[in-house]
């Protein structure tokens, strides 16, 4: 490839938000257009990046680097590997449906709204593929302002208390990681490079620190469990387009972080958290799955179902070996499609209704067969039925999380069970049942609903019976950081006996 | 003083020339055209002669001046400062019926004294230029005359400022009597300070009180809200740069000659005003609905961030200043540029609920206040990003955690009330009034405004995506200073 | 020959009145005067180390502070009368325009 993919992935859609804005603001259809245009070449673009991907090694790909501040040592670099190109792919994929299922949802301010989403992509995406700490956290906080006004100004009654929450837990966090990076740079004689970081070893004490302040900024992301509270609100009240934003990427830039920045740059400090680290996911797991139990409002039932979720990424991540952190990558990709697909089936009958409260619904699969249909499957993947993508991924965390500790794999096992009562109950409230008089009269979806969520259903179908396709993505890269996390900082005499033991 | 010595002074000498030229050009012409060319005119020339006094830097010039790197880039942002305040005067006066003339007058005056005071090398020059700042400001202060409110600032201003400067002298005075010497390079010269003293600490003491009032840092904090309130914008935006820039490049100086770490009580002093100026200031503003207030707190928290690099001192530090107030310098004049601009002749645009839905009728108008905004949080992209992650190193680089995390918890809190400005701008008109959007009901920012506050967006943004040619100046001046 | 403590004691007996006087009164008028005080209590000391370190540079500094109180106390009268003008208030406690 000659030509720089990464960064046509990050600038085409901020240069398409700058088109957006100079159009004029009663030209509607122009601008949906083109938003639709932009994050289809968008994503036609990103999809080199899925083809020509070499699967073998484990280094960095698609690089690109340039001077940017040179008197901090700062660089314009990008790259990706088997661990963040298929999040780059989901970012590009899940915009283009955010785009449609705005389509008529959207009726003020449509020219911001539209601009705000292409901004988003590009900061997510650049997110995934800065391989400098600097640039990075520029990326991580620019998402936040296009983000607070796509809450904060199109969502729901309470949207603005959500979107100042929603800035302000994510800001401390990111400000105690930024003084994390700081330290980090001094400490790698002045650079920024996250490549030369995960190759420097650093003293356990400061590592221990390390660990804490990114674990701040990467915690509130994903959210685990103390730190969750902001995700319900932001969820429930962020129109359509940003809450599947917010579960389909934004959170899984918390556990990005962990398998990018804590794991292989703080290799010791991580080892000795892991077992903490897991014991907050199950926490998370069950708490989470117990709150769905009592919600009448199915996208704060859904939010709070990220928070289990996430949580089986967390216990994946933190098992640290080969299948739980497969298994967490490829849950971070599911929950993305799933709960995505989850948020837009709510968004296209919320378009109809205008009401979120279960009590509202019932008996809708007799009025709505067709958007039943899909509904069911994006419900038995979230549960993790055999055959969808949900199950490929929670038995590689728990296979892995058994490897680690008996107990919390048993703990998040019965997560499993909630997730499946919580989910099926919510299915059998909003679809069978009596047919409530208020759904009687809507129409099933149209043509642009249905091809909104077919790619995902697919995806669905795809990943749950042929995972391979993606496992063997992130097979060298996950071999890689989990070799690294297992043996940096150990004496060369075990270094050795790892590897005749291998 | 030699013709050497008298280029190296040309920077201060023309505006302090002008300011009687006008005065007497007034007493001719009171055409408001002529007072804002003539100003503009001098202030930009003396900017011009900056370069040539760099030729000969550093210089001393008499005990009283010292022209280097540090002191010409102070200036020259002081001086840039000058200038966008005058603009936006321009505009606020011309469609007010008072007199104008003499306004320029203090304005010019107002910024050779903060020029003083960034070139001074000893308490004399000290003393002097922070009168001429402050007793300029009085009467700006007050200018509207027949406004209650102006009054009570400025008397308000002129009762503290003169209290605080009787702590100045006298901690002035202790530290002569106990040094012998009022040269900041003769107090620096090893020998001549004395092992710590009880006295020659209690008059650093006393001085930081004085120059702790006039940065407004907590707890000398109290009569900021009001005073900026009370004030005409422009004149409020100046408070809020240039006087307080200054003294802060005096205090760099100051300090760095003394070597703060010297003097653990005043390092402690010091310390404990910080991290209160961080919390507080950015407490205090939460429940302000008055944006002038809440830009009021904003600074004294701002002030608070940017002591944190004058506890961790060396190179870096001095950088991060140097940028920390640039970035503060295009941010405040641009937030409070905003204010100025859309202020009619009822009163100043400071009431946050007129902004209310601004951002849909106004998309750019409200677009250049929010990147001031994110700025003044410190939000990546903007140059107030840059400036906070230079302070943020230079805290680390010399292991300040304590101030740092209150640092971190006070971005968070002051967070909370830019983005509810952010909310307000882009929030929803009251429904039945119009129905639909009705927009803004204040005025247009005019051509003027339009390009000043365009520029300034520009330079914000510049500075925060691509920061290399400021620290490379930074680096060439501010870094340089000795010791 | 009085020894410098006395004139160390005096000036700072001075200001400590001024100090209190500035901050117990409510007295616009009253305040300028404590300020006043306050600066002649800081000239004294300031002559009196001068003249004890045999150096004429404290004494040209009290030079400058008188005639920078002068410039204070004329500006300060000027904005007060403007003031009393508009409110006939020369207290603090009447100065209630802002709060917060």
């Amino acid at each position: 490839m000659s030509y720089p993919i990464l960064s046509t992935v990050i600038f085409l859609p901020l240069a398409g938000a700058l088109v957006i804005f100079l159009i004029k603001r009663s030209n509607e259809s122009l601008i949906k257009w083109t938003a639709l245009v932009l994050s289809l070449l968008t994503f036609a673009v990103s999809l080199p990046l899925f083809t020509g991907f070499d699967k073998t090694t484990a280094d960095m790909q698609f690089r690109e680097t340039y001077q940017w501040v040179p008197s901090w040592g700062i660089n314009y670099a990008l790259g990706v590997d088997g661990i963040s190109v298929l999040f780059v792919l989901l970012s590009t994929l899940l915009t283009v449906l955010c785009v449609t299922v705005s389509w008529n949802s959207i009726k003020d301010r449509t020219k911001e709204f539209f601009a705000a989403l292409l901004l988003i992509e590009g900061s997510m995406v650049g997110v995934f593929c800065s391989l400098d700490l600097f640039l990075f956290y520029i990326f991580w906080e620019a998402m936040l302002i296009p983000m607070y006004l796509l809450i904060g100004v199109w969502g729901g009654p309470n949207r603005v208390y959500a979107a100042i929450k929603f800035f302000l837990y994510t800001l401390v966090g990111s400000l105690l990681m930024l003084i994390g990076i700081i330290v980090l740079y001094f400490n790698t004689g002045r650079s920024f490079d996250v490549l030369q970081m995960m190759t420097t070893n650093y003293p356990y004490h400061l590592q221990l620190l390390l660990f804490w302040a990114f674990f701040a900024a990467f915690a509130v992301k994903v959210p685990m469990f103390p730190v969750h509270t902001w995700l319900p609100d932001a969820h429930t009240e962020a129109p359509t387009a940003g809450s599947v934003i917010l579960a389909g990427i934004l959170i899984k830039m918390g556990a990005y972080g962990f398998l990018r920045f804590s794991m292989p740059i703080l290799p010791e400090a991580s080892r000795e958290m892991a077992p903490l680290m897991m014991v907050l996911s199950v926490i998370g797991i069950i708490y989470g799955g117990l709150i769905c139990l009592g919600q009448t409002d199915i996208k704060r039932l859904i939010a709070y179902s990220s928070v289990s979720h996430m949580g089986f990424v967390t216990l994946g991540i933190f098992a640290l070996n080969i299948q739980g952190v497969q298994g967490g990558i490829l849950q971070m990709i599911n929950h993305g499609i799933v709960t995505g697909a989850l948020f837009l089936s709510i968004g296209i009958i919320y378009d109809r209704t205008h009401t979120r409260q279960i009590a509202d619904y019932g008996g809708v699969a007799t009025v709505l067969p067709v958007y039943a249909a899909f509904f069911m499957v994006f419900t038995l993947s979230s549960i993790g039925l055999p055959g969808t993508n949900g199950f490929v991924g929670e038995f590689l965390i728990l296979l892995g999380g058994f490897t680690a500790s008996n107990v919390l794999g048993v703990f998040a096992a019965t997560g499993i069970i909630i997730g499946a009562a919580y989910m099926l109950w919510l299915y059998q409230r909003v679809f069978f049942l009596d047919v409530n008089p208020k759904v009687r009269s809507y129409k099933d979806m149209n043509l642009r609903e249905v091809l909104t969520l077919l790619p995902l259903l697919l995806l669905v179908l795809w990943i749950g019976i042929y995972p391979n396709t993606f496992l063997s993505f992130m097979d060298a890269s996950v071999q890689h950081l989990v070799q690294r996390v297992n043996t940096a900082g150990q004496p060369q005499m075990a270094q050795q006996i790892i590897e005749v033991i291998r | 003083m030699n013709s050497a010595d008298f280029i190296a002074l040309l920077p201060l000498i023309v505006p302090a020339l002008a300011s009687v030229v006008l005065l007497l050009l007034i007493t001719f012409s009171r055409s408001h055209a002529v007072s804002v060319l003539f100003t503009l005119g001098s202030l930009l020339l003396s900017f011009l002669l900056l370069f040539v006094a760099g030729g000969g830097t550093p210089r001393r010039v008499t005990p009283l001046f010292i022209m280097d790197a540090y002191s010409l880039f102070f200036i020259g942002l002081l001086f840039i400062a000058g200038i966008v305040v005058a603009v936006m005067s321009s505009r606020y006066l011309g469609e007010r019926s008072m007199e104008r003339g003499e306004y320029y007058v203090l304005l010019l005056l107002a910024t050779l004294g903060a020029s003083v005071l960034a070139a001074g090398s000893h308490f004399a020059s000290f003393f002097a230029g922070l009168e001429i700042l402050s007793v300029s400001l009085y009467t700006l202060i007050a200018y509207r005359r027949n406004d209650d409110r102006g009054n009570e600032a400025g008397l308000k201003y002129l009762i503290l400022a003169a209290a605080s400067s009787s702590f100045l002298l006298f901690g002035m005075a202790l530290v002569y009597a106990q040094t012998g010497s009022m040269d900041f390079f003769q107090l620096a010269e090893g020998g001549r300070v004395p092992d710590l003293t009880v006295v020659l600490s209690a008059g650093l003491l006393l001085i930081t009180v004085g120059v702790g009032f006039k940065l407004a840092v907590v707890p000398f904090h109290l009569w900021t809200p009001d005073v900026y309130e009370g004030a005409p914008a422009p004149v409020a935006a100046f408070i809020a740069t240039s006087s307080k820039g200054a003294i802060f490049a005096l205090l760099m100086r100051y300090f760095s000659l003394m070597d703060l770490q010297r003097f653990p009580a005043v390092w402690y002093g010091i310390a404990g005003i910080a991290v209160a100026s961080m919390l507080i200031g950015n407490l205090l503003a939460l429940r302000q609905n008055n944006l002038k207030r809440i830009l009021a707190y904003s600074s004294i928290a701002h002030m608070g961030y940017l002591l944190v690099a004058v506890l961790a001192g060396g190179t870096v530090a001095k950088t991060a200043v140097g940028y920390y107030l640039a970035a503060y310098f295009a941010t405040m004049l641009g937030a409070f540029g905003v204010i100025a601009f859309l202020s009619g002749e009822e009163g100043d645009a400071e009431n946050l609920e007129a902004y209310r839905g601004m951002a849909w009728s106004r998309p750019w108008t409200a677009g250049v206040f929010v990147a001031m905004l994110l700025s003044l949080a410190g939000i990546p992209l903007t140059a107030g990003f840059i400036g906070k992650f230079y302070v943020v190193a230079a805290g680390a680089g010399a292991a300040l955690w304590i101030p740092l995390i209150v640092l971190v918890a006070g971005s968070t809190i002051g967070l909370y009330y830019y983005l509810r400005i952010v909310a307000v701008l882009y929030g929803r008109v009251p429904e039945g009034e119009g129905g639909a959007v009705t927009g803004f009901p204040g005025r247009v920012l005019g051509m003027t405004g339009g390009i000043l506050l365009t520029v300034l967006t520009f330079a914000l943004l510049w500075l925060g995506v691509y920061p290399a040619p400021l620290i490379r100046i930074l680096q060439a001046t501010v870094a340089r200073l000795v010791p | 020959m009085v020894p410098l403590e006395w004139y160390i004691g005096l000036s700072t007996v001075l200001f400590v009145i001024g100090v209190v006087g500035f901050l117990i009164r409510r007295n616009i008028l009253i305040m300028l005067m404590s300020i006043e005080l306050m600066l002649n209590s800081v000239n004294i000391s300031l002559v009196a180390f001068s003249h004890y370190l045999q150096d004429l540079r404290g004494q040209v500094l009290v030079f400058f502070i008188i005639t920078v109180a002068a410039a204070e106390a004329a500006i300060g009268l000027a904005i007060l009368i403007s003031l009393f003008r508009n409110k006939e208030a020369v207290h603090t406690d009447e100065m209630t325009e802002m709060k917060g």
